[in-house]
């Protein structure tokens, strides 16, 4: 029963494209909230260079010591660019746009010297193919399980237990480093394991999708998140949710298309993070607009309360209390200074007389709430 | 009122101008008026809309409603009679140039598309420099300036484009007191040329001594008008609220504002 | 040197040398304003985005025809910077995470492309991933051409409005005021990094593009303190950048050419970094040494100084051993530069004083120095 589970190709598949979204989305979270998203971009990079080496070193792919060296050369790229940054010569863009290209650079240059007949196809590297994931199994007890399956199960579980175990230290110090400084929780070093994680993540991830892809995988679904909700924890659960959706989603449309299995899963990413951006309900772009036009249409009534309100009993209030004012004065155009006298005078804050405009007291109240706010405050304190 | 001259009798001229920034606003109804050949502060507590104002002027910032006038004018026929000096840091003092180039690119607007500065640009950018008293500094790149010299830098950028109404963006802020008086000394005499100066300021202990004119902010008008009539304690308390309080302690409001 | 110059009469050599110069042209000019503009990642994103692109060419045009593949390439990588501003002003999203997605989902819809003519089974397919790496070597004389026409268009308009593009990039605002289409003139130094990026595609590929845009304009900043300056010298540096590896990689045979010029840039950033004068680490860390060095030679003057009006007597005479003790380290090659200064002297002990024979005496320049030095701190301490 169990071993037809593991048999099950689309379902390892799926699981696996899951896995890696839900693996990277925990640690991509902090990335995005902490503006350095291109880190995980310059990370994928240079774990080229990383595989590259601990291959030469140990002529081996595959296996925990080959993970934790690349893992390490991940952090190498993050601690260069820093070392960059701290010359003040370069900014951090900048800077992590000249780190990882040179060890990508080496990482090529170094195949093409040593490695021609070797199984580390530049290819591969870039694009990763999680069909394929089922090829490269172990055996547990009685059931073949497949490798990346395992070591994406393994980095997803060390990826959770460290982001629960300090939960409340990264959140604190991603919103308030200077705090956390304070409090002694050392945020600097929390970062690096955060990085640290990354770059394992990217390793385990890399015969799947490769090291382009994994990008996608570490930034879309937080950013999607991001869209959806102000709150950290309910970012992971729509963070998992995202990677799931576009993991099943994608695979679907990649065998209907006969195209990249783990391409289409990451162009499903953004997909749904443009369904986010579009209709999210509160940052959505419909939602803000809504939001903005009636924003707009309340504020035009205010603007003409406040007006009113300001030229009042004074000399020129016959030329700036009317109709024509709002044409000749606030400079709107007739259809608008229609439309917002006629919904003044459905609020009753004004009454019309022919062209002259009169507050009403409610009308009179709105403007003084609106340019003394303290006095307002203090008469109510008072009553 | 027609689109064609409306007020040329004032140098600025602000009706019922309300700004806001995303869709929140940041001015009410804005009316302000400047005659020409005065020096003008716009002062106002933080967030009061001070800058917003300038940039609205000019053009910078959307405004929802109302107009502007400069000399009788809208902005757009009249920019090359407005001279601009954004808040300093506004820009990224690390970049390439020199003081030289800063200062002429105040001509690229007289300029036009397609033609380069020539001997002619440079001579008149040098005369700037040499109004605010930099000639020195001319080649030197404008990282290696203090932050008064960079200041004067802005203002010879202003001076160079020979306008007839200036716009200054906290020109005072984070300079030395020798700089200070040199940049009021340079507009005095502008203004003494007949030129308008519309200054965001920032330090009410100066408001009296720098300015005939007066503009107190807080995202509406509170008062304007010759300094002497709007610099009292009544004005600045409605302005500031609770911050003038600080300011009551040290006896300064007794000493200046009441006019004593 | 005779094998040297038949490198330059290959033919292939010919044209990967000239596409490389064109390409360290190209990218040295844009990349100088990008990286003002702190935009430097956006050569990173655009180049990666050109990858559906290349294929959308090759789907359209049913063949590997040059003109469309790089059509292509510009223009979904001048969509991925759109959706990148997009994203970040129309939403919370800030500029690194609008920058990764563009990049990596584009590249996605590339990998997905890519895939999708491979199943086609269309045999002139071969070589399109190549743009993955840059495929050099297999530059026509016709790709020359087409790159040498994209970077004179991009040199044309950034010479035509030169001073425009140069006060954008400095103070968009005070542009504004002036009049200037500032937003336009933003979109066009954008999408301009877009033509530096479809040369890239055959030299060094889209995943290297990045350093190209960035490493020349970082090494010209370096020596330059004006922006022409700066321009010409990172053109300069990208275009002997761009033959250095280029011929490197013709002379090793089978060193790929894209990450040898981009090694060979980011040397030049190395070297730039450490030794511009002015800006150069080594010329500071000079600086900082002869401002300690001074500042030790002073202190020792004026503990002379404060030892002789201790003992009211202006030719004291110092022991060695004693001012050693007073400042915790070895004084001497201290003493001797004062002493070359003509601010001290090394006397002889007084008659019958006990202790080392020969001591150290202020002269009345050293009196002099050492009283002007305690005035100044004094003064800033006021």
């Amino acid at each position: 029963m169990l071993a037809a589970l593991f048999d099950n190709v689309p379902l390892m598949i799926m699981l696996v494209g899951a896995l890696v979204g839900i693996a990277s989305s925990l640690v991509g979270t902090f990335l995005v909230l902490r503006g350095n998203s291109m880190l995980s971009d310059a990370i994928g990079h240079a774990i080229v260079f990383g595989i590259v080496i601990v291959w030469l070193l140990t002529h081996q792919q595959s296996g925990p010591v080959q993970l934790v060296g690349a893992a390490l050369t991940g952090l190498l790229t993050v601690v260069l660019t820093e070392l960059l940054v701290r010359t003040r010569r370069v900014k951090q863009d900048a800077a992590i746009g000249l780190v990882f290209p040179v060890l990508f650079s080496i990482g090529v240059l170094l195949l093409n010297l040593y490695a021609r007949d070797v199984h580390i196809d530049t290819h591969t590297v870039l694009l990763g193919e999680i069909g394929f994931v089922w090829l490269d199994t172990v055996t547990l007890g009685d059931v073949r399980v497949p490798q990346a399956l395992l070591s994406m199960g393994a980095m997803t579980l060390l990826n959770a237990a460290f982001v629960g175990l300090f939960y409340k230290e990264l959140k604190l110090a991603t919103f308030d480093e200077t705090l956390a400084r304070a409090l002694g929780l050392a945020p600097g070093v929390l970062f690096y394991g955060l990085l640290l994680l990354t770059s394992g993540t990217a390793v385990a991830a890399f015969d799947a999708v490769g090291a382009v892809l994994f990008v996608a995988f570490v930034i879309v679904p937080p950013a999607t998140a991001y869209l959806l909700t102000d709150r950290l924890w309910l970012m992971f659960g729509y963070g998992t949710l995202v990677s799931i959706a576009a993991s099943v989603s994608g695979y679907y449309l990649a065998v209907a298309w006969n195209v990249s299995i783990g391409g289409m899963m990451a162009v499903m990413t953004g997909v749904l993070l443009m369904l986010a951006f579009l209709a999210g309900p509160h940052y959505g772009l419909v939602a803000q607009w809504l939001r903005r036009r009636g924003q707009r249409r309340l504020n035009e009534i205010r603007t003409l309360a406040v007006h009113l309100y300001n030229h009042e009993g004074s000399p020129e209030q016959h030329e700036e209390n009317v109709t024509r004012a709002l044409r000749e004065h606030l400079l709107w155009d007739d259809a608008r200074a229609r439309r917002v006298v006629e919904r003044s005078c459905e609020r009753h804050l004004i009454v019309r007389a022919g062209e002259a405009l009169t507050l009403t007291s409610a009308g009179r109240e709105l403007a003084r709430e609106i340019l003394e706010p303290g006095r307002q405050g203090a008469r109510a304190g008072g009553r | 009122m027609t689109q064609s001259l409306h007020e040329p009798g004032l140098a600025l001229h602000v009706e019922d101008l309300t700004v806001s920034y995303q869709s929140k606003p940041v001015l009410w109804d804005i009316d302000f008026d400047v005659p020409p050949g005065v020096m003008a502060g716009i002062v106002g507590p933080n967030g009061a809309g001070k800058s917003t104002l300038i940039k609205s002027v000019l053009g910078l910032v959307p405004s929802v409603a109302g107009h502007v006038r400069l000399l009788g004018l809208p902005y757009k026929a009249q920019r090359r009679r407005v001279g601009y000096v954004p808040q300093r840091s506004s820009v990224d003092w690390d970049f390439p140039t020199t003081a030289l180039d800063v200062v002429t690119m105040g001509l690229y607007g007289r300029l036009g598309w397609l033609k380069r500065p020539g001997r002619r640009e440079r001579d008149e950018a040098m005369a700037a420099l040499e109004q605010v008293g930099m000639t020195d500094l001319a080649r030197r790149q404008i990282s290696q300036l203090s932050g008064g010299q960079q200041q004067r830098v802005f203002l010879a950028r202003a001076l160079v484009q020979q306008a007839d109404v200036y716009f200054l963006d906290e020109p005072m802020a984070g300079v030395d007191a020798t700089t200070e008086r040199a940049i009021v000394d340079i507009l005095r005499r502008l203004r003494d040329d007949g030129k308008t100066l519309i200054v965001v300021h920032h330090d009410l202990q100066t408001v009296r001594s720098y300015f005939d004119w007066l503009l107190i902010l807080n995202v509406r008008v509170i008062a304007q008008g010759p300094v002497s009539e709007v610099y009292t304690a009544e004005n600045l308390k409605r302005a500031y609220g609770g911050q003038i309080a600080l300011l009551d302690e040290t006896g300064f409001l007794s000493d200046r504002a009441s006019g004593s | 040197m005779t094998a040297f110059l038949a490198l330059l009469q290959d033919y292939t050599i010919q044209n990967v040398v000239a596409g490389a110069a064109l390409l360290g042209l190209i990218s040295g000019v844009l990349g100088s304003f990008a990286v003002l503009r702190q935009q430097s990642l956006l050569g990173d994103t655009m180049s990666h985005a050109a990858l559906p692109g290349v294929c959308l060419g090759f789907i359209i045009a049913g063949t590997r025809h040059m003109g469309s593949i790089l059509l292509g390439a510009l223009v979904t990588g001048a969509l991925a910077a759109l959706v990148m501003l997009l994203l970040t002003r129309m939403s919370r999203l800030k500029t690194d995470a609008g920058l990764g997605i563009a990049l990596s989902v584009f590249f996605a819809l590339g990998v997905v492309l890519l895939t999708h003519i491979q199943g086609m089974n269309n045999a002139a397919q071969g070589g399109l991933d190549a743009f993955l790496f840059g495929q050099a070597a297999a530059t026509l004389r016709s790709d020359v051409w087409i790159m040498g026409g994209i970077t004179l268009a991009a040199l044309a308009l950034v010479a035509a409005l030169w001073k425009e593009f140069k006060l954008v990039t400095f103070d968009p605002e005070f542009a504004a005021s002036l009049g200037m289409p500032v937003v336009w003139l933003e979109v066009l130094l954008t999408v301009m990094i877009a033509l530096a990026v479809v040369v890239g595609l055959q030299m060094v590929g889209v995943v290297l593009m990045a350093a190209m845009v960035i490493a020349p304009a970082v090494a010209a900043r370096q020596w330059s303190h004006r922006l022409e300056d700066m321009v010409w010298l990172a053109a300069a540096i990208g275009v002997v950048g761009g033959v250095f590896g280029a011929l490197l990689s013709a002379l090793s045979r089978g060193l790929a050419t894209g990450p040898l010029i981009i090694l060979s840039v980011s040397v030049a950033v190395l070297v730039s970094i450490t030794l511009a004068p002015g800006r150069g680490l080594v010329w500071e860390a000079m600086r900082l040494w002869r401002g300690r060095r001074r500042l030790r030679d002073q202190q020792v003057l004026t503990t002379l100084y404060r030892l002789a009006a201790h003992h009211a007597d202006p030719v004291y005479r110092s022991e060695q051993g004693m001012l050693d003790t007073y400042h915790g380290l070895g004084t001497r090659a201290a003493l001797r530069k004062l002493e070359r200064r003509g601010l001290v002297e090394w006397g002889q002990a007084r008659p019958g004083e006990p202790g080392p024979e020969r001591r150290w005496v202020l002269t009345p320049a050293g009196i002099a120095e050492a009283e002007r030095i305690l005035a100044s701190l004094n003064g800033e301490g006021a």
